[in-house]
């Protein structure tokens, strides 16, 4: 694996548990040993250099505060470790405090607190020492839905206003494409695609990549690459559409041979005489989720299984057939034996 | 109607367990604090006309005297409490001391077979004590330990060792282990961090390991009565048992509660830590 | 990997201490305990000990004083641990429900533990074979000479040490299960009351399966201290206990009648029975223990929360 970090980037490690995201940040915290190749923070290789000597900070999933200490103790552990004169340090834990609203709480014990303000406390304990480098494994998962969502902005603010780099672990898709600067896409110890969030959203290298981002993930269909009329087809027992000629050269030379196909759910709408009758497809209702703002219909194609997102005004029935319109700039395409993008 | 009666029965259980431990204490103090003319003619169960003459008896040291028709033998109580009070605060301290580095080895640092180590000082419970003062004795000899405290002591941290190592070590084992990383990140040393939040964090499970040796050096009256026959080194356990057959027995009961007092302080006091300590240790089984 | 190496040298460094203590005291007198039951080691005997292989162990096993002894000491050991798991488990259960008084009777019942035991034994010891001079002696006396008739000499005196034994284990087993019951997540239980209404099914189906491995511990302690307890009573009346249980008939034979090599093998025939019992605790309560080494990489996400409020 070889990633570079700019300074001040926020880069985000994501990827199914298991993948080496974590195993990855905490070879750059120096708490996992490296057997090969080498890890530098900005002109220093610190393949041997202990944790304490990295410039680094870290927030750890279950926050790994010191239970006896106060919250005020916890926050300047780390620079009464560094010798740090008493009144800087008094001024530097106020400032975090304040930064992140918990100044009430500094002569507390964690064990007095919520998950969310030890989650602060743990961000706390990590800016106020100014670190080259924040690492951050999956710091929000303890908490819960709408918590998770008001901390996910609060520390998009703070890396903004602190302009440090930061890598972040998690499993959340969500989280990463919301954070990151960049995203890097990890499965089992290999990095998958690097990219700007929109970019792994709208063109992912993999099946994998377009499968673990965005939610609901992309529909997938296995088609059959054919030739008719002049134009490239994919077809399955349930459906044919047309490929647009944008992607008819790259699929050319699959003629003959089984593909993945994808779609997203956003780019799947109920059909109206507007669309063209290569990009319809015949599908039955077979769950109907209204999520206030949009719909969610799960609806079988032929052998396949789709979801669709579509419009909170649609009205279907559990069961009955519909016509979905698909948005042919939208398609995906991927080997069946690289899972490449084609 | 149901719920109180349950509530009743509860509280009578409560009142039960309260009185079947306490009630051999408050007998046994009764009876010290009975003059010789009550101890014959009183009721057992209760003391009408209380006297600390048998407490005072204790104290009043210097030559051995008729008292009644009994010669009361030379009791230096004092000094009793003194040597008990070293044997017993060094026995804790040699005992953690060694407990605690082991114990993070084993529960923390792990090293191939930490579990058999763990087991076999464990094991060491099985060794019968009848007649294992012969060979102590030949050791405690070729150590240069005859009549001294640290023979006792000695003796006393191997038999505390064990039980200790193996709750410290469960504990250390269970501690989520970014509670170190953490530190490490922050910038401490594996020794700092440590001293500095492992060691405070185990607090509770070193009061139980504490209270532990406590109980098991208080246990022993046997390799105190043999170990030291110097009337000036003996413990109180030493010097009553071995006056016993001489020194009455209600000033001997006497010696035992006023013996007996700091200790039960010291246990009310840390009481709670040591279950606290021990509930730790236990957390996913130890 | 050198970090390993450093970690496991780390380990044996901070292991010594503990190790150099326990060999360098119990090393020598364990091994000179072993040697001296297979050699003719006497004090009446011939100056030099010989080597006389397991004649000792043939000679114990052919004397009926020593089945009876073994017997005796089972039965000791089995009838005071399970007076103190009937007394220490309901104290325990008692203890773990809310109550006003609870703080107080936990105080009660920690006491007899809290008193230290190689000095409170004397006091028992009077207060059970007073003196000819106290009020109620002469009910005690009857009570032990009726006793001594009925179960064979000493055994008053033995059925004091039990009586003793089970009073100050039975506070330290409640205690120490107290300590277990806190350990077990509550939801078990919740989640018991939801299933069955009985109480006895509940304490036989959920908690007791549950406090087994504190049970098993508890116990072994309880084994230890009751070896304890018999021989301060020997040493406190200079042996005047003669109910035949191994301890007292090493300790008759050792310091008696100086037949050394006959009182260790003796006392080392327990060792068999303990070891089952060490077997079977480990069984019970090692086995629970994850086996992940410390250095493999498995970030536990557990919160800190309950771990913490240790």
């Amino acid at each position: 694996m070889n990633l570079q970090v700019r300074d001040k980037e926020f880069v985000v490690l994501v990827g199914p548990s298991g993948c080496g995201k974590t195993t990855t940040l905490r070879m750059v915290a120096g708490l996992e040993e490296i057997t090969s190749g080498e890890i530098t923070i900005g002109d220093r290789v610190v393949n041997d250099l202990p944790p304490k000597d990295r410039d680094i900070a870290m927030v750890f999933q279950n926050y790994a505060l010191y239970p006896h200490m106060t919250v005020y103790d916890n926050m300047a552990f780390g620079l009464k470790m560094r010798k740090f004169p008493k009144p800087e340090i008094q001024k530097r834990v106020q400032d975090a405090a304040e930064i992140l609203g918990i100044h009430e709480l500094l002569r507390r014990k964690p064990r007095q607190l919520s998950g969310g303000q030890r989650q602060r406390v743990a961000v706390g304990r990590a800016i106020v020492r100014h670190p080259k480098v924040f690492l951050f494994d999956e710091p929000l998962s303890n908490l819960d839905a709408k918590l998770r969502v008001q901390m996910r902005v609060e520390l998009k603010r703070l890396h903004d206003r602190l302009e440090t780099t930061a890598i972040y672990v998690t499993h959340d898709q969500v989280e990463a494409m919301t954070l990151g600067d960049r995203v890097v896409v990890m499965k089992d110890g290999w990095i998958q695609q690097v990219g700007e969030p929109l970019e792994l959203y709208g063109r992912p290298a993999n099946k994998f990549v377009a499968g673990f981002i965005g939610s609901p993930a992309m529909n997938f269909a296995d088609v059959t690459i054919g030739e008719a009329n002049g134009a490239m087809w994919a077809e399955n027992p349930g459906m044919r559409i047309k490929i647009p000629a944008a992607q008819a050269d790259q699929l050319r030379r699959y003629k003959g041979q089984a593909v993945a196909f994808g779609i997203r759910p956003e780019d799947l709408h109920v059909a109206t005489g507007a669309d063209a009758q290569d990009n319809v497809i015949d599908a039955v209702v077979d769950v109907v989720e209204p999520l206030g703002s949009e719909i969610l219909l799960d609806v079988k194609v032929g052998p396949t299984v789709m979801v669709a997102r579509v419009e909170p005004t649609v009205r279907v029935k559990v069961h009955e057939p519909m016509r979905l319109g698909l948005d042919p700039e939208r398609f995906h395409f991927f080997d069946n034996k690289t899972e490449a993008a084609i | 109607m149901r719920r109180r009666t349950r509530a009743a029965g509860h509280a009578l259980a409560l009142a039960l367990a309260a009185l079947y431990s306490v009630f051999p204490i408050y007998f046994i103090t009764v009876q010290s604090l009975k003059s010789p003319q009550e101890d014959v003619f009183g009721s057992p169960l209760w003391v009408r006309h209380p006297t600390f003459e048998n407490y005072q008896e204790l104290f009043a040291g210097g030559e051995a005297r008729v008292r009644g028709y009994v010669i009361v033998p030379r009791v230096p109580f004092l000094g009793w409490v003194a040597n008990s009070t070293i044997v017993l605060a060094f026995s804790v301290v040699l005992t953690l001391g060694a407990a605690v580095p082991a114990a993070y080895a084993l529960g923390r640092l792990r090293p191939p077979g930490w579990r058999w180590w763990r087991r076999a000082l464990f094991a060491t419970y099985v060794v019968p004590h009848t007649i294992l003062f012969i060979p102590l004795y030949q050791v405690v000899i070729a150590l240069g330990l005859d009549d001294s405290h640290a023979a006792l002591i000695l003796i006393y941290a191997t038999m505390a060792l064990p039980f200790c190592i193996w709750i410290l070590s469960a504990y250390y084992g269970h501690l989520p282990r970014e509670i170190e990383e953490s530190a490490f990140v922050e910038g401490a040393t594996p020794l700092v961090a440590f001293l500095r939040v492992v060691l405070p964090m185990s607090r509770h499970v070193l009061v139980a390991a504490g209270l532990f040796t406590i109980g098991t050096v208080g246990q022993d009256f046997m390799f105190a009565s043999i170990f030291l026959l110097d009337p000036g080194q003996q413990t109180v356990a030493a010097g009553l048992g071995v006056m016993d057959v001489s020194l009455e027995e209600l000033v001997t009961v006497a010696g035992v509660n006023l013996a007996a007092i700091p200790v039960v302080l010291l246990c009310a006091v840390f009481a709670r830590g040591y279950v606290r300590g021990l509930t730790a240790a236990m957390v996913e089984g130890a | 990997m050198a970090g390993r190496a450093r970690r496991i040298t780390a380990a044996y460094l901070l292991l010594s201490p503990a190790l150099v203590l326990m060999l360098g005291v119990l090393a020598y007198p364990v091994g000179w305990e072993v040697w001296i039951s297979v050699t003719n080691f006497s004090s009446r005997g011939p100056g030099d000990r010989a080597f006389v292989g397991l004649l000792n162990y043939r000679a114990m096993l052919h004397d009926s004083e020593f089945w009876r002894g073994l017997v005796t000491t089972v039965a000791y050991l089995g009838v005071t641990t399970l007076a103190k798991l009937a007394l220490g488990v309901p104290m325990a259960l008692l203890l773990a429900r809310p109550s006003r008084w609870r703080a107080l009777v936990f105080l009660a019942v920690f006491l007899p533990w809290a008193f230290p035991g190689g000095i409170t034994v004397i006091a028992w010891y009077w207060m059970l074979n007073p003196p000819l001079v106290t009020s109620y002696a002469v009910a005690l006396g009857t009570l032990k000479h009726a006793v001594d008739v009925a179960a064979g000499g000493g055994a008053y005196a033995f059925l004091s040490v039990v009586a003793f034994n089970v009073w100050r284990g039975s506070s330290f087993t409640a205690v120490f299960l107290l300590a277990g019951l806190n350990a077990i997540p509550t939801e078990l239980f919740e989640y018991a009351r939801l299933e069955s209404s009985s109480v006895w099914q509940r304490f036989r189906e959920v908690t007791l399966p549950l406090l087994r491995p504190y049970m098993a511990l508890a116990v072994f302690l309880s084994f230890t201290s009751a070896f304890a307890d018999l021989a301060n009573v020997w040493m406190l009346t200079g042996g005047r206990i003669v109910f035949p249980v191994l301890g007292t008939q090493a300790y008759w034979l050792g310091i008696r009648g100086g037949q050394f090599a006959e009182a260790a093998a003796r006392s080392l025939s327990m060792v068999p029975v303990l070891v089952v019992a060490l077997a079977l605790l480990f069984r019970w309560f090692d086995r629970r223990e994850d086996t992940v080494d410390a250095a493999a990489p498995t970030a536990s996400g557990r919160s800190l929360g309950h771990r913490a409020a240790a």
